[in-house]
């Protein structure tokens, strides 16, 4: 069988990871460098260019284009941050995988055990959960989703995404 | 399969959680207690035929430890967590 559906291999995003709460990543950061909180879990908030994705208790990843990283990581200072709060920059620890196409989600639920459906993961959705066996990071894009997975493990889940695609 | 509720995203397959064990009974006072009593602690994990209360790591999810008691005849899980981390 054959789905209708393509994936491509995304050229990396400038991703630092936030731990700590909600006032005290503020308080440090200032908020006009950060969109809105999302209160809920699992969901993300954008604004001008960066994304705020609420992917645990008091804990976020801001996600922007590469040529916005050393604005924000001057921005976000995460050698100087407090102790309240850990800030890493985790650009290159990731790859992501843009999957499109109509049957895009019958491609993620091969080797994802998360629910897909809009009522479950809504357009603003964002987690971590696993896939062909590994941690990663699914969301929403236009046409499909994206799953992002350690660096380490890109050329195999390639290899895996060809093999479904087949 | 299971599906473990998880207190910050919700109901998850198992697949995405890292088993961490029964809930063992407090740690009694080795100065206190009886040499039966203390290798009871150290060597005897619950293993009761019905609901036993168990740690589980949500690993490739939020990160949230939690506990949840589950039935070993059937595998429900017929109380979810109350102290998620």
């Amino acid at each position: 069988m054959s789905y209708d559906a393509a994936f491509e291999r995304l050229p990396i995003n400038a991703c630092f990871d936030l731990k700590g709460t909600e006032s005290a990543l503020v308080e440090w950061i200032g908020a006009e460098v950060l969109p809105d909180f999302p209160a809920e879990a699992n969901c993300c908030r954008k604004a001008d260019g960066v994304s705020l994705e609420h992917v645990g208790p008091r804990h976020w990843l801001l996600q922007a284009d590469i040529d916005r990283e050393d604005d924000l990581n001057g921005a976000l200072r995460p050698h100087e941050a407090p102790a309240e709060v850990s800030i890493v920059r985790i650009s290159d620890t990731m790859t992501t995988f843009r999957i499109t196409g109509t049957d895009a989600a019958h491609v993620l639920a091969i080797g994802c055990p998360l629910d897909l459906h809009e009522a479950a993961f809504p357009e603003d959705a964002v987690s971590f959960t696993e896939f062909f066996g590994q941690t990663a990071l699914a969301r929403h894009c236009v046409g499909g989703f994206d799953v992002s997975v350690e660096q380490s493990f890109g050329d195999m889940m390639e290899d895996y995404l060809k093999r479904a695609l087949r | 399969m299971m599906l473990i509720p998880c207190p910050f995203c919700g109901h998850r397959n198992e697949s995405e959680f890292t088993y961490g064990g029964p809930v063992k009974p407090d740690r009694p006072d080795p100065n206190a207690t009886s040499d039966e009593d203390w290798v009871e602690y150290l060597t005897t994990v619950p293993n009761p035929f019905g609901p036993v209360q168990e740690r589980w790591w949500h690993a490739r999810g939020c990160g949230t430890w939690l506990t949840i008691w589950r039935d070993t005849r059937t595998h429900d899980i017929v109380e979810g967590p109350s102290d998620a981390e």
